[in-house]
Formats: structure tokens, sequence, C-alpha cells
């Protein structure tokens, strides 16, 4: 029952080609290049660059088609052939489909069309590039070529590694004794070791101390940012990662504690002028005591309403923001300018990098609280209700108050973030306020790791720290969130750091069993990796 | 643990179980009251307005009606909410205003008018032609969505295929954004339907305009409601779709291609989605990457005020959703900033005092 390779290979390469051709049109054949300059410590300064770095990025592009055309044929009696003969049918349509591009936008350009107010990317520039700065039949045919040949040969060298016995021997070698570093009884001894522990945490809390004074504003913003994603990230977790209720709209609590706390502390429009502690914890309470009042009625819905009816929620509490009907109470569309900063026994505790010292204590807070919680009768409660809601009401767990619970808490987190945000801003409005937050929120989350506290704080710095450090890619940011959201869910919905304990059997439960019988949900002993059970 | 945590709250439960009849209540009260006020003692607006608001409600209620059907269609069979499929219908606007722009670009000279373009030479065609163009990218864009995101996960928990709609949701509308660029772009109609032009009919003294546009989009909106409740209820196809719906195992044990049945839906569910999408490129001329997402969640609204998984129960919840919309702020003496919350607020009021909707759902047991 094997396919023929080279209806394999169209097939990859087909795929191949449609992303090859998605990307020239978005213009990120350019980003791409200027991130293998960047990479490559060339960063061109001002416009294009070079078109050396562009054909290291299509051959990266080719070598990745026959790499991934040649992986699937892999066993079988002809598995060499097959192989390489896939690689080069998966490289030829996808330079076929680049070839056609560049041929079709080359003639245009050629004819000095500007296509840019229906296609905004494509640049004269980048058509140019994307040709090689040849004439368009020339500028295909090298597309063509390039494509190709990285594909066939990047099939072949995949195939020898794959096939050659000394290099197997080699990988396996490499690879069990990594795993057996890192499983190895004397790190897992150096881990429980008390000591090791306290200087461990002695080291983390004074780079934390040295830190922000050290690495400048630029840093603190960012890491600031960064800090208040992972508080919205814990909180979330609460109620999504271990009660498994989606809460879409979280972002509405974002935007509840923030205007609390700023309509309490700017001289517009109430002109309160209360002190920082004192609106930042009326903040959260405002914010939790929302959560509460909303979860009341909503708790009981089954989980995919459940999601729509907060994102309801939170444009409702938008688009309210935003409307000319409450400018007087909440400053309008404007937002609120001037919201207060932190004091500290009657002096002001205002720069930036006192500022990121109350952004770290308030994570160091939230995830003490979470870890508490996580362990506690009521963590395990909400764990318990999202494996099985039926089963946890028959062990006598109240469900509705145990989800109204983890929301109220949730709520009351996002509360602080959303006071954070806006003092750390100085500002709000409702355009802090959309639902572009939450859905970054919830993929920090999934993409971490749902359910896993170390994976929120990874997801947070991998979603929102890296983009501020690969500026190129700001535009494409959410696009990338919405493939990494398709893939994960698909390769890997318990995310890049699963949780230990058995919270996301209803993420994997169902996917596991169809596809490997071996490992099977029923026996939850085989989810604890080696050396971290307790 | 067994008798500890039901009593702890045992004040907050009681008020949780009279939560819903006493918010359905007071809202109600609220309703009357300020419709009362508004009609009867401010008496704000003449009757010739009134017209105007139902009238325009009513064509945004055939494009809401066909998006309704989508998810409709794609929750009864699959038990998801198809998160995607107010970028389907974007992506089908796209299509049909790529179309009327390139017919617009043919030259058609004639000895008497030696500017006319394909466009307006040949009206007819030109709308058959960009419906054509609209109705493939939307069908083809909901078959691969389908394909490449949601059949991997056939047997995954609902939250996850959930997840996943909302990454192709927000993958669609930034390609769209990368692709055509942020500005909204000036959709321009063959002359024969002008957005301004239309008959007028005389209310109370005053005109009121009906659009040709619109008289369009409802006629064509009702002609394929038609056609779909036939194709549904008649049909091979439609009798598997029901079939795979009502229960997916049976459905495959009597030779029923469940797979195929779901491709078909995505498939058929795009071609209303794209109709809807070419609909508002002619009816209200503007196009950018943005305008799938509120008729979605609107559409996804109506579905719902209808019973999910009941397919009239989705053009009535459309056509009423949007006369509610553009009746709505005036009736409530509210500002008219404020008609997307009319909307929201109806979505979270139906969902929490009458999740299975006006007409109840058809959904089947495995579901719940």
């Amino acid at each position: 029952m094997r396919t023929s390779p080279v209806r394999n290979g169209i097939q990859t390469g087909t795929i191949f080609g449609i992303i090859m051709v998605m990307m020239f049109l978005i213009g990120f054949t350019v980003i791409g290049a200027e991130l293998i300059g960047k990479i490559l410590g060339n960063p061109s300064i001002s416009g294009m660059p070079d078109l050396i770095y562009f054909v290291i990025f299509m051959i990266l592009v080719g070598v990745w088609c026959g790499v991934s055309a040649a992986k699937r044929p892999l066993y079988g009696p002809d598995s060499v052939k097959d192989a390489v003969l896939a690689g080069l049918s998966a490289g030829a349509i996808c330079g076929l489909c680049a070839a056609v591009t560049g041929f079709i936008f080359g003639s245009v350009a050629a004819n000095h069309i500007d296509v840019r107010a229906y296609l905004v990317s494509v640049s004269p520039e980048s058509i140019s590039m994307f040709t090689f700065n040849q004439n368009p039949t020339l500028g295909a045919l090298a597309l063509f070529g390039v494509m190709t040949l990285s594909s066939f040969l990047s099939a072949l060298v995949a195939v020898e590694v794959r096939t050659s016995q000394k290099i197997r021997t080699m990988i396996e070698n490499t690879s069990g004794s990594i795993s057996e570093t890192v499983h190895s009884q004397r790190i897992s001894d150096l881990l429980n070791n008390k000591y090791a522990r306290y200087g461990f945490y002695l080291i983390v809390a004074i780079a934390l101390i040295i830190l922000p004074r050290t690495w400048g504003g630029y840093w603190n913003y960012v890491f600031g940012t960064v800090g208040i994603y992972i508080i919205l990230g814990l909180g979330l977790n609460i109620i999504t990662g271990w009660a498994g209720q989606l809460v879409i709209g979280y972002v509405a609590f974002f935007a509840i504690g923030a205007y609390t706390f700023a309509l309490l502390t700017a001289p517009v429009p109430h002109n309160l002028l209360w002190n920082f502690w004192i609106a930042l914890a009326l903040g959260i309470v405002v914010a939790g005591i929302s959560g509460l009042l909303i979860g009341l009625p909503i708790l009981n819905l089954r989980g995919d309403y459940l999601a729509i009816v907060t994102l309801g929620f939170s444009e409702i509490i938008r688009i309210l923001l935003k409307s000319d009907l409450l400018t007087t109470f909440t400053g309008g569309p404007r937002g609120v300018h001037d919201v207060g900063g932190p004091t500290l026994f009657g002096s002001s505790f205002n720069t930036d990098v006192d500022f990121m010292y109350i952004i770290i204590i308030a994570v160091l807070v939230v995830s003490f609280l979470a870890y508490r919680l996580q362990n506690s009768h009521t963590g395990k409660a909400w764990v318990a209700i999202n494996l099985d809601e039926t089963v946890a009401r028959a062990t006598g767990i109240n469900a509705f108050v145990s989800k109204l619970l983890a929301l109220a808490l949730s709520a009351a987190i996002a509360g602080l973030a959303g006071a954070l945000f806006a003092s750390r801003n100085q500002f709000t409005g409702p355009d802090d306020h959309q639902l572009m937050v939450a859905i970054n929120v919830i993929c920090l989350v999934i993409v971490g790791g749902i359910g896993n506290i170390p994976g929120i704080f990874l997801g947070a710095f991998a979603l929102k720290g890296l983009p501020e450090i690969l500026r190129e890619i700001e535009n494409y940011r959410m696009l990338v969130f919405g493939i990494l959201l398709i893939v994960m869910m698909r390769l890997r919905p318990e995310g890049f750091l699963p949780a230990k304990r058995p919270v996301l059997e209803k993420f994997t439960a169902d996917q596991r069993s169809s596809t490997d019988p071996a490992s099977h949900p029923g026996n939850l002993e085989t989810n604890t990796p080696p050396g971290k059970g307790k | 643990m067994e008798n500890k945590s039901s009593p702890r709250f045992p004040l907050l439960l009681r008020v949780s179980r009279y939560i819903r009849p006493i918010v359905g209540v007071i809202i109600a009260i609220f309703l009357a009251w300020q419709l009362y006020s508004v009609i009867v003692v401010q008496h704000n607006f003449s009757a010739d307005t009134w017209v105007r608001f139902g009238l325009s409600g009513l064509i945004l209620g055939g494009m809401y009606a066909l998006i309704a059907i989508g998810y409709t269609l794609v929750y009864g069979i699959m038990f998801m909410i198809n998160f995607a499929h107010g970028e389907v219908m974007m992506l089908g606007a796209f299509g049909g205003y790529f179309m009327l722009e390139l017919l617009r670009f043919i030259p058609m000279p004639t000895s008497a008018n030696p500017n006319l373009n394909f466009l307006n030479a040949y009206p007819i065609v030109s709308i058959i032609l960009a419906f054509t163009a609209g109705i493939s990218v939307s069908a083809l864009a909901g078959y691969l969505l389908e394909k490449i995101a949601y059949r991997p996960l056939r047997k995954a928990p609902r939250l996850i295929l959930l997840i996943t709609a909302i990454g192709a949701s927000i993958f669609l509308q930034n390609l769209a954004m990368l692709l055509f660029g942020p500005t909204r772009k000036n959709v321009i109609n063959p002359d024969i339907l002008d957005r301004g032009a239309g008959w007028t009919w005389m209310v109370s003294g005053n005109p009121v305009l009906i659009p040709y546009t619109g008289v369009f989009s409802l006629v064509l909106s009702a002609l394929l409601m038609i056609g779909l409740y036939l194709v549904v209820q008649r049909s091979k196809l439609g009798r598997a779709m029901r079939a795979v719906a009502q229960d997916k195992n049976t459905a495959s044990l009597m030779g029923v291609d469940v797979d195929d049945v779901i491709s078909k839906t995505f498939i058929i569910s795009g071609v209303l989605a794209g109709a809807a999408g070419v609909m508002w490129d002619i009816h209200m001329g503007l196009v950018n990457h943005y305008i799938g997402f509120l008729p979605g969640i609107k559409a996804f609204t109506a579905a719902v005020m209808g019973g999910i998984g009941n397919i009239p129960g989705a053009m009535l919840g459309g056509m009423f959703l949007g006369i509610i919309e553009s009746i709505g702020p005036a009736a409530l003496g509210i500002d008219f900033q404020l008609k997307d919350v009319i909307a929201f607020s109806i979505l979270v009021l139906v969902l929490i005092v009458r999740p299975s909707g006006i007409l109840g759902e058809k959904l089947s047991e495995e579901k719940l």
C-alpha cells in the first residue's frame, strides 16, 4: 500500500510551492533574507538585504521541502531511490510554482506596472530580488533550478543520513547520552538537594535584583511587558489550564482592572488621585468581583458556548469603553491619561527600574500563589472537573462553585496585570483592550504548556519577548500565532513543556488512543517522565 | 471532601439557581420600559424612518442568515464552532472584489461610448462572474480549512477544535491583511447596480429609497436559502448530511462516507458565505481584511438564536438579528455606535437564558 514516490513528491512540492508563493506575496521573502543576513552577522542598515541572503533563504526552503518529501517513502525496499525521486519531484513542482510566480511578476514589473494597489507587499524591489535581479525568463529559470537542485541534494543527504548505519548509531548514541544526562540520578539528586536548590534561588534572586539596574530602559520595557503577560498567563491558566473552561474574553477583566486603577488615580475625569497600592488592591478586587458576577450566570454552559459568551462580554466592554456614552465616566475613545505611578512611603517610586521590581515581585507572588493552588484541595478539584465533570461531581466536588472560584481568581489576577499595565504606560484606552490581547494570552498558555507554570514563563518569553528582539517579524506576528495555534493543536496539544500531572488527558486522550494504542491514557503513570515524579 | 463543599456556599448556590429567570425578567421589564418611552413618549422618529431601518435590517439579515447557515450546518455535523467562517466570507468578498476590478480594466469600446469597459458592457455577466469568483474562493477556503486544519482533529475534544478554529481565523485575517493591505477598498459596481439608485416609496409623505442592490441581495439570499433547503431535504447528499448529523457511526455503517459528507458540508457553507461576501461587496461597497469578523460573530449569534443545528432557525435568527440590529439603537433610544453591543448582548442573553435557541436545537445525543 505504498503511494508512488513521484506522487508523494508532487503533493509535498505543491504544498511548499503554495507556501513559497504566499511568502513572496506577503513580502516574507525579503524579511527572511533580512533575518538570515542578521543571523549571519551582516545586518543591512538600510534598504534591501543582499541577494546572497535571499539565495540562502531559497535554498533553506528547498532543503526543507526535499527533506520532508524524502521522509515519507523511507521505509520500503527501494527506499533510497524512492526518497530521492520524491525529493526531486517535490523540488521541481515547488520550483515550478516559484518560477511561474517570478515570471508573471517579473514581466509585470518589467512593464512598469505597480501592483501595490492590490497586493501591498509586492514592491518592485521585492520582485527584482525574487527573480535574482535578472530578466523574468532568466530569473524564473534560476528559481526553478535553485529549488530543484537544493531539494534534490537535501533529499539525497537526508536519505544518506537516515540509511547509513554509521551515522544512525552515532545519532542514537548522542541522543541516548543526552537523555541519560537529563534523566540521570545525579541531576535529580542535585535538584532535590536542599542546599543546591537554595543556592539556585539565591542566584536567581541576585540576578533579578541586579539585572533591571544594568540592562537599561529598553530591556526593562520588553521584560516588563513579558512579566505582565506572565501574570496574565498564570491567571488564564487557572480557569483554562486547570478548570478546563476556555475563556476567550479574558481581556475583559484586564480592562476592568486597568480602568478601575486608572480612574482612581488619574486627574481626569474624576480627579481622585488615590494612592497606588490602594488603587491596585481595589483594581484586583473589582476585577475579581466582576469575574464572579459574569461567571454566575454562564458557568453552567457547555465549553464552546462559554468561550463565545465571554468573547461577547469582552467585546461589549470594549465597545462601551470606546463609545461616547461613557465619555464623562471613563474618558471615552481617548482613554485615561496621566495614570498614577507607584509611591513608596510617601516618595515617588516611579522610574522604570522601580517598576520592573514591582512587576517582578508581582510575578513572583502570583506564581507562588499558583504553585500553592496547584497542590491544594481546590486545585485538585479543578483538575478533576477538567478531566471529567460528572465523575468529579460524583466524588463530591461542587463543580459550579469550584469553577466560579477559578474564574474569580483568574479575573482578579487579570485585574492586577491590567492595573500594572495602565500604571506603567501612564495611560489606558479602549485600544489597549482589543481581543488580540486575550488571544495572545491564550496562545502563550497553549504554546508553553497548558496547565504548567514553567510552561507559561516559556510561552511568555517566546511569544512576547522574541518578537521584540526580532523586530522584522513584527507585522507577521499574528500570522505566526495563527499558524502556531493550528500546528500546536495538531502535533502537540499539551504544549512545549507539558504539565506533569494528567491535567491534559482531556486534550490528548482521544488522539493518543487513536494513533498509539500502547500508551493508553488509562495508565496515568506513563505520563510522568522518569526522575520527575513525586 | 464529600460533604464539605456543597454546604460551603449554600446561599450562593440558591442565588445561582434563580439567577437566570431573574435576569430574564429584569431585562424584559427594562426593554419594555425603554420601548415605551422611546416610541410612545418621545416619538423621535416618524414612520418612514422606521421603514428605512427595517429595510436595511432585512437586507443585512439576509446576509447574516446565509453566514449563519454555514455555522449551523457545520455545528450540526461536527459539533464545532467554525470560528473561521467569518473569514471564509471575507475571502469570498475579496474574490468578488478582484473579479469586479479585473472586469473594470477590460476595455470594450463601442462607437457610442469609447470608455466602456466589460463591467458596464455586460453587467449581468460581470455580476455572475463576480459571484462565481467569490463563491469559488470561499468554497475552496472552506474545503482546505477542513482538510488541513480540522480533519486531523476529527477525534479530538471540542476545545481543541475551537482553538484550532480561532487559530485559522487569526491566520486568514492576517494573511488577507498582509496580502491586500489594511486599507479599505471601495468596490465599484456596474452602473445598473449603482448604490445610490433605487425605487422610492412614499411613507407618510416622505420618500423611502429602496436600493436596487438591497433588493438584489435580499432576493438572491432568499433564492439561495430555498436552494439549500431543497438540497438538504431532497437530495441524496442532504440525506447523508442529516444522517451524519444524527449519528456518525451508524451513518458510516449504512454506507455513508462520513469524511466526504463533512468535506461537502464545508464546501456548501463556503458557497453560502462566499455569496454573502459578494453581496457585502455589492451592497456595502467596502472591503478589508476585517469585514468577516463581526458578521461572523453576529451570524453565530443568529445561529444560536435560532437553535444551532437547525437550518430554518438560522435563517430566522439571521433575519431577526439584522432587523434588531438596525432598529434596536433607535428603538431603545441609545447611541448608534452601540449597535454592535446590541448584537453581543443578544448573544450573551440567548446563551444564558435559552441556550437551545428559539426553535430549539437539533443535535444528536452524543454531543451534549
